[in-house]
């Protein structure tokens, strides 16, 4: 048992002055890396794998061939940057016509230029909206020409570098209307459209891109009447659409799910028409609280626009292997296939880093 | 089953609920409802949980769907026309336990929104309203917050205004303050007091007793999906009739 002793009663007499907080400990090197068992082993683990890459770094820095136009300069072993160098306009550009490489260049610094301009959830609206469509129109042309003066290039001479950001940002733009619209038709309560929904996402995902890829390029031209003829690119274009709707669906549902069924009532009982409702209320909410996972399906579209090679589609990923079957060259795989992948790692990381800060934003709002 | 009353004049009635009847699933949730409220009557429902409070507030504006019987709301009769049920939630605001309000707008937006979406209103209109709403509910200086950076009065403060904002003639509470802690409650009660005093009909669920005696014209008791005692509040408080009532007063008031 406890006895309580009330001896004397205090009372503060006047408020304490605030005082200036300690130093923050830090934590000594040495016990940072070695500390505990798992850090040692994760530091050791680390040092090894930093050893076991040397031969790695000799050969990509160390020996590495850096400028020469002779190829034969190329072959004592160490890496040859100068084919990239040498090649590079073959591998952003691929086979369009070189005297009119500046407008992909132009067609990609608008690009980047919208999206710079987009990043900004302030701006996001109907506004933002026109102006993407005006820009993909902008866009499309420069590519195709035949107007203006620009010389008509078929999409079949497009590649490298913007025919990837092409299929990546068009697969990804126009998948994604269409997903809020699947992800709203799956959780209807009315059978159609609940039933064509889960029918298109269920079938898209069960398939292989691949596959889905083979049908919209190979088997596509054999079902639909002859006169029909919609060119490759577009087809390939087509696929990895449904392709990004139907995963960016699932991701929306999930959204759709997290929002509470006071929201909806809320809306209601202010007399707000249920679809202005919906597009007011729930999505934004919905979509904010899906940004990590719509991240990660948006860096999975971009390194799947890589696997349009396989039909035939000149993006980047195949121009930089065709650079390296040049004959003249040393066959220099490895530094096209590493050019290329840091290319769409700089991609994949700056996507990464948006949502991060987007996400922030976005919990900056409901601190409690 | 007794009903509590029967209203004399329907076209007098601000709501007037007639035997109403709602089941969910196979749970008989209401049971033979009979309530008329006049306009700027203001009534306290309370009762046991689960007893069908706010079943049946939400019937009124049809967030729930009910089976037999008749709601008519200033003149309109609540059934599947969506005219007749665009017309009710027009006249009739309400206001959650749970606040309910947009946590991706600000304060302002959560007030203007609405008004531009459901009534078209221009955007420097619905702002303007908002405000003055927001000072009568004697927190403009939060416009700009998120609702996620309120406290629990203040959100509730700001789901009153936003319900106003609508102009409604008529104002459903849900428990506006179980959600709340003790010293918040006050200033939740306080707006609906001033807001009483201009005469705004009320249907109030709550078990805050001291409000019920203050404001309500009538109390009305509700268990098991029934209405069973209805009367003004010192006859309710001070001589329930019925044993139940009894009981349930016994429980909360201390
Ligand atoms: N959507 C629903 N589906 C099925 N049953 C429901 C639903 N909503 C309420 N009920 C049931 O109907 C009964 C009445 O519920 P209601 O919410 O109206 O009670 P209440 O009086 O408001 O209670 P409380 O004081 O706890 O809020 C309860 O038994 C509840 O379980
Ligand atoms: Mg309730």
């Amino acid at each position: 048992m406890t006895s309580l002793s009330i001896s004397h009663a205090h009372v503060a007499t006047d408020i304490l002055p605030a005082r200036q907080a300690p130093p923050i400990k830090r934590m000594p090197l040495l016990k940072m890396l070695f500390g505990d068992i798992l850090s040692a082993a994760l530091t050791t683990g680390a040092l090894m794998t930093i050893l076991a890459l040397m031969p790695a770094v000799q050969w990509g820095l160390v020996d590495a061939t850096w400028t020469t136009a002779d190829p034969a300069a190329c072959r004592d072993g160490g890496a040859c940057w100068a084919f990239v160098g040498a090649k590079l306009r073959f591998i952003l550009f691929g086979l369009y016509p070189p005297e009119a490489q500046w407008r992909p260049m132009i067609m990609m610094g608008l690009m980047v230029g919208m999206v710079l301009v987009s990043l900004s959830p302030a701006l996001w609206g109907r506004k933002l909206v026109i102006a993407w469509q005006v820009a993909v129109a902008m866009m499309l042309t420069l590519m195709w020409g035949g107007v203006a003066g620009l010389s008509f290039v078929p999409t079949s001479q497009w590649g490298g570098l913007p025919v990837t950001l092409l299929l990546a940002l068009l697969s990804l733009g126009c998948g994604f209307p269409f997903a809020v619209f699947l992800a709203l038709g799956r959780r209807s309560s009315l059978p159609i459209p609940s039933v064509l929904s889960v029918g298109l996402i269920e079938t898209v995902r069960g398939l292989p891109l691949v596959g889905l890829l083979f049908v919209a390029s190979i088997l596509l031209p054999l079902l639909l009447p002859p006169t029909w003829t919609i060119d490759k690119l577009g087809r390939t274009f087509a696929a990895l659409t449904v392709f990004a709707a139907a995963y960016l669906a699932e991701v929306i549902r999930g959204g759709l799910q997290a929002i509470p069924a006071g929201q909806i009532e809320a809306a209601k009982a202010l007399g707000i028409p249920h679809w202005k409702a919906i597009q007011h209320i729930v999505m934004p909410q919905a979509i904010q609280k899906v940004i990590p996972p719509l991240t990660n399906t948006a860096i999975v579209m971009v390194k799947n626009t890589s696997l349009v090679m396989i039909v035939g589609v000149f993006d980047m990923l195949s121009a930089g292997r065709s650079a390296a079957m040049d004959p003249t060259w040393p066959a220099p795989y490895r530094e096209a296939y590493l050019f290329v992948g840091l290319i769409y790692f700089a991609l994949c990381v700056a996507i990464s880093y948006y949502a991060r800060w987007l996400e922030l934003r976005v919990k900056a709002k409901d601190y409690r | 089953m007794m009903s509590a009353e029967q209203p004399s004049n329907r076209e007098q009635s601000a709501i007037a609920i007639r035997n109403l009847d709602k089941w969910y699933g196979t749970y008989h949730a209401l049971r033979n409802v009979t309530l008329s409220v006049k306009p700027g009557e203001r009534i306290v429902i309370c009762g046991p949980s689960g007893s069908g409070k706010s079943t049946l507030i939400r019937c009124v504006n049809h967030l729930e769907e009910h089976q037999q019987g008749e709601i008519v709301v200033n003149g309109v009769t609540l059934n599947d026309s969506l005219k007749n049920i665009d017309a009710i939630r027009r006249d009739v605001g309400m206001v959650f336990q749970h606040f309910n309000l947009f946590p991706h707008l600000t304060v302002l937006e959560n007030c203007a929104l609405p008004q531009i979406l459901s009534r078209g209103t221009p955007r420097k209109l619905a702002e303007e309203r908002g405000m003055q709403l927001l000072e009568r509910v004697r927190i403009p200086e939060q416009a700009r917050k998120f609702p996620g950076q309120l406290s629990g009065g203040q959100q509730q403060r700001v789901a009153i205004a936003r319900a106003l904002c609508m102009a409604p003639k008529i104002m459903l509470f849900d428990e506006p303050t179980s959600a709340l802690d003790p010293e918040m409650v006050k200033e939740v009660l306080e707006t609906m007091v001033a807001l009483a005093e201009d005469g705004m009909t009320m249907i109030v669920v709550t078990h805050e007793m001291g409000f019920a005696r203050r404001v309500a014209d009538r109390v009305v008791f509700m268990d098991r999906g029934a209405i069973v005692e209805s009367s003004p509040p010192d006859a309710f408080f001070d001589a329930p009739t019925h044993e139940r009532t009894r009981s349930f007063l016994s429980q909360i008031v201390h």
